[in-house]
Formats: structure tokens, sequence, C-alpha cells
């Protein structure tokens, strides 16, 4: 599903004096069935915006478009119900919506409410939890017995479970050791491949901008400041430090050969840099 | 959805209200809900009507925030004020239509519970608007002070009473995230029948309760780890004090109090 903002604004408790302003003037596109990043410091608004994509608030100014639906400050939540069916929302700490008997029956839910049958919401949640790499096993435990990366993994299973076209990612990884995290990581980017999915992740770990992103956009302050490929993103270091952004380790290699005066492509991932620096030195590009 | 709540916040300000003592706020809050049971007249009422515009005006906040903060009272307030229109069977009818029948006394009876309830919750609005939370707690416990003597355990009531009262916040935020959670997973708030409305509060309180708890076992270890002990002999970081304005205050709530018995005789 492709994505549009068009001078979306959103405050928080409009009307009221706590009222807070999370976003302002944001213009973005997200190309469909591609994986788009979203970075940004933090409290740049990064979670407010993809909560518009799921239709969970309505903007306070400005247009939404996601794919064919138009989203105004007027429209009514109801109209969105729909709409929602084929999104699928992972919240930043996704482990605090478990509330089951069971792993399986929490998994189950989504698909139920969005009007599977119970056979059918079944087949999917065993489809998901494998697929997160949840074994058998685990299926008749009661999700408060898990551990924490266990309990974030049956929680992005049951969204996974929706089989949703639109899958957004609020920091997934967060808090999980650094083999889990690149387990998630490369389970997103395949799902994304496999299905034609349209992902959207919010991540502060550039590494992973750099190896999966198709597609950047840049918050800071409530609103989009840069927008494009990762190549055009990470090519500004001062930028990028300035925003207080990491610029992926690749890069970072590449560019400090650079004042040695040994130059390269623009790369951004590790393997890319090796399978260059290989070359120049006469070897053969390595094995992945 | 509990973000639009104005009920319980506290909303930061440096007017006269908000520098009073939190214990004269607190008593005189707690008077005002029976002193305004006085008025039984329209004088009576203006005074008292009068006398709550004038505190609200004093907080510097606007009485928007305050209308806006009965808001989600209305239905309550309705449903009693119906009640009482209904109820009260004495003095002229005025309306019969089965066995419902509305009677002179009902109406102004409803409309005096209705002002009432209003002028109450205004006030009350006051206090939780102008006080931080932590020293209504603190005003509590040192207005219970004296209870001490027969055994009573004020300190610890106190301390339940202000991590409570410092929890409620983060728990509407956390209501809300996994409210949001759950709509992304199709659970529909506030739309169906009853039984489905009710249905749909499940996936949202199980969630809390189980966050509520493991934070207050947190909280426990937390505070045990750096030795806290509860009651006797622990000073306070923020100390109460009595000053010129408490009693300019204390004395315009009697002076009211007073006008407003006056107002039988009118
Ligand atoms: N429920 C809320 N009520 C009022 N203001 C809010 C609320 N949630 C977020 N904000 C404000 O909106 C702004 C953007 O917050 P948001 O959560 O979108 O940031 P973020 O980019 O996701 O940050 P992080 O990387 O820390 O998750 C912040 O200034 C925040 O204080
Ligand atoms: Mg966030």
């Amino acid at each position: 599903m492709a994505i549009n903002f068009n001078q979306v604004g959103f405050t928080y408790q409009l009307n009221t004096p706590f009222a807070t302003q999370g976003l302002h003037d944001v213009n973005f596109t997200m190309p469909e069935g591609k994986f788009t990043a979203v970075i940004g410091h933090t409290g740049s608004g990064k979670s407010t915006m993809v909560q518009h994509l799921d239709g969970l608030v309505i903007p306070t100014a400005g247009e939404i478009t996601i794919a064919e639906q138009r989203i105004v400050p007027t429209t009514k939540p109801k109209e969105l119900n729909k709409m929602r069916a084929h999104v699928g929302l992972v919240f930043q700490f996704p482990e605090a919506q478990l509330f089951e008997q069971t792993v399986l029956k929490d998994v189950m839910f989504g698909p139920k409410n969005f009007g599977k049958t119970a056979t059918e919401a079944e087949a999917a949640a065993k489809r998901a939890l494998r697929t997160v790499g949840m074994a058998e096993k685990y299926d008749e435990r009661s999700p408060f017995e898990l551990s924490g990366g266990q309990m974030r993994r049956v929680a992005i299973a049951g969204v996974l479970a929706m089989e949703p076209d639109l899958l957004i990612l609020d920091e997934p990884t967060a808090g999980l050791d650094p083999a889990g995290q690149e387990e998630l990581m490369t389970l997103f980017a395949r799902l994304q491949k496999e299905r034609h999915l349209t992902v959207v992740l919010i991540t502060h770990q550039m590494e992973y901008v750099a190896q999966y992103a198709d597609h950047v956009v840049v918050f800071e302050g409530g609103t989009v400041v840069k927008e494009g490929t990762p190549a055009k993103i990470f090519d500004d270091v001062a930028w990028l430090q300035e925003k207080q952004l990491d610029v992926p380790i690749a890069k970072q290699f590449a560019d400090k050969l650079a004042t040695k005066g040994v130059t390269l492509d623009t790369v951004l991932d590790i393997d890319a840099l090796a399978d260059q620096l290989a070359e120049q030195l006469g070897g053969s590009a390595h094995v992945h | 959805m509990f973000t639009n709540m104005i009920i319980g916040r506290y909303m930061p300000g440096n007017s006269w209200i908000h520098r009073l003592d939190a214990r004269t706020k607190l008593i005189l809050s707690v008077a005002f809900i029976f002193v305004v049971f006085f008025a039984n007249n329209v004088a009576g009422y203006v005074v008292a009507i009068a006398f709550t515009l004038l505190s609200i005006l004093l907080t510097g906040l606007g009485v928007g925030v305050f209308i806006r903060g009965v808001r989600p009272l209305m239905f309550l307030m309705f449903i009693t004020t119906l009640l009482q229109l209904f109820f009260v069977q004495t003095g002229d009818v005025l309306w019969h239509w089965a066995f419902l029948t509305i009677t002179t006394d009902g109406v102004t009876n409803s409309i005096a519970v209705f002002v009432r309830f209003m002028l109450i919750i205004m006030f009350s609005t006051i206090l939780t608007l102008t006080t931080q939370p932590l020293a209504v707690a603190d005003a509590m416990e040192s207005l219970l002070q004296p209870l001490k003597k027969v055994g009573f355990p004020v300190a610890e009531l106190a301390l339940m009473l202000s991590i409570a009262l410092r929890f409620v916040p983060t728990l509407m935020d956390e209501a809300e995230s996994i409210m949001n959670a759950q709509r992304a997973r199709g659970v529909e708030f506030n739309e169906g029948n009853i039984i489905s409305r009710i249905k749909a509060f499940v996936p949202l309180l199980i969630p809390l309760f189980i966050n509520a708890i493991k934070r207050a076992i947190e909280l426990g270890d937390a505070m045990e780890a750096r030795g806290y002990r509860g009651g006797d002999n622990r000073t306070k970081y923020r100390v109460l004090t009595w000053q010129k304005q408490d009693t300019i205050a204390v004395i315009g709530f009697i002076v009211f109090t007073v006008l407003l018995i006056a107002t039988k005789w009118l």
C-alpha cells in the first residue's frame, strides 16, 4: 500500500490546556511493496506518525492517503476499521498487549477480530508463531510465563497472523540480545521480499537502515527533514552528525580509507565493502 | 480518550490559589461539600455560585478549563437530575403519563441537585488543578496526625495514597497505549452493544493489571533496597507552611458560610 502525507499536522489533546504538538507540516511518500525506514532523534514524532498509518489517530491538519483510503481531519475513526484489517502495527514494546490464557489464543486474537473463523485463525496463528521461531511446545503455555524476548516474538506473531499488506514496526528489536535482533530483522526483510509487503520500520540502528531499507524518511522536531534512498541520506556525514544520527560502520570505514587515498564506490553494508576491498587487493569476491 | 480528562490533573501555575497551603485547600474543599447544603433558595445559590466563580477566577486558569472538566461527568449528573425529577412526588403536578409524574417540587429539587453537584465538582477541581497530588497526600497525612495516637497507620496510608496518586497518569498513558495496540488488532472500543463493549475491555484490563502488579513489586523492591522504612521520624523534603494568605482564605470561607446561612432569612 502506497502512503502519502500531505502537510499533515497532529496535536495531542487538541482544544485542551494540555495540547502538545506531535507533528506539523509532514510531507513524504512511501513506495508500495518497498522497505521504508523511519529514523530520527527520540521525541521527533516517529511513533505519532505511524499511529496515523493504522488510523488509530486522525490528523488534525492536512491529508493522508493510504492505498485508496483518504484520511483528513473530518474522517470518522469508524470509517477506518476496514483499512485496519490490512495494516499490521507492531508497537514499541508490544509485549504489553498480551492478555490471553495461552500463546496460541493470543496470536489468534487479531485474525478472529478481523473476521477469520476459528480454524482459519488457528492456522494463521500457528504459521505466524513458527515464522517468528516459537516452537510448537509453547503454543499452550501462558504468555506471561515466557521470557521477555519470547513475549516479544509472540506479540509480533500476533500482528503477522493478521497477514497484513502493510507491516509497521516501531523499534521491534529494542531491548533484545544482538542475535535476536539480527534474527528478527532478517525475518522482516525476508517477509517483505516474499510477500511483497510494504514495510515501515522505525529504528535507531543505522546498520539495519543501510542494509535493508529501500527508502528512508528522517524526522526531526515533529516534521520530516529529509527523504530519499539510504545512499542519499548517508551521503552527508556532517548533516547526520548535526542531527545526532549514526553513520553506518561500512560508510565510516570507507570514508577513513578515502582520507588515506583508497577510493571506493559508495558502500553502505559491510559485505559490499569487503567485496570492493577484496577486488582492489586482487583477491576473489568473498563468499557471503 | 483518557488523556482528555481534566479531573485529577494538576496544572502548574503561580496564582494566589496555587500558592495556598495544601491543607487549607483540602479542608476548605471538604468543608464546601457540607456548607453548600445551606443554600436552599435562589439567593443562597447566587452566593454559592458567586463564591465558586471568584475562587475559579483566582486560580488564573480560566473558566473554560473547569467547564471542560465537568463534561465527562455530565452523564452522571444528568441521571441524578432525572431521578430527582421523577421520584419527588410532592408539590403540584405539572405533567403526568402512565406511572411518570413531574411535580413542581421535583423540578426545583432537580435544579438544586444539579447546581449543587456542579458546584461541588468545580470546587474539588480547584483543589486538584492547583495542588500537586503529592502535596495533597502530605496535607492529608498532616491533618490525620492526631489519629496516630489511637494506633492508626497514618504514615503508611499517606505513602499508599501518594504512590497511588503518582501512578494515576502513568496508568492512564499505559491504558491509552494498550488500547491502541488492541485497536490495531481489531478491537473496537465504544462500538456495538453493551456486551461487546464490556468484552472489549478484557484485553485492556488484563495487561493493565499485570503491568501494575509487576510495577508495584518492582517499586517495593527498589524502596526496600534503598533502606526505606515507613513511619516514625521521617523528615520531609517538602514542608507545608501556613502563611498569612491561608488565614485570609479561611476567613474568606467563613464569611462566605455566614453569608450563605444568612440567605435563609431573605
Ligand atoms: N500521548 C501523548 N500525549 C501528549 N504528547 C505526546 C504523547 N505521545 C507523544 N507525545 C509528544 O509528541 C512528540 C513526539 O513523540 P513520539 O512518541 O512520536 O516520538 P518518537 O519519535 O517516537 O520518539 P522515540 O524514538 O523516543 O520513540 C513528543 O514531543 C512527545 O512528548
Ligand atoms: Mg517512538
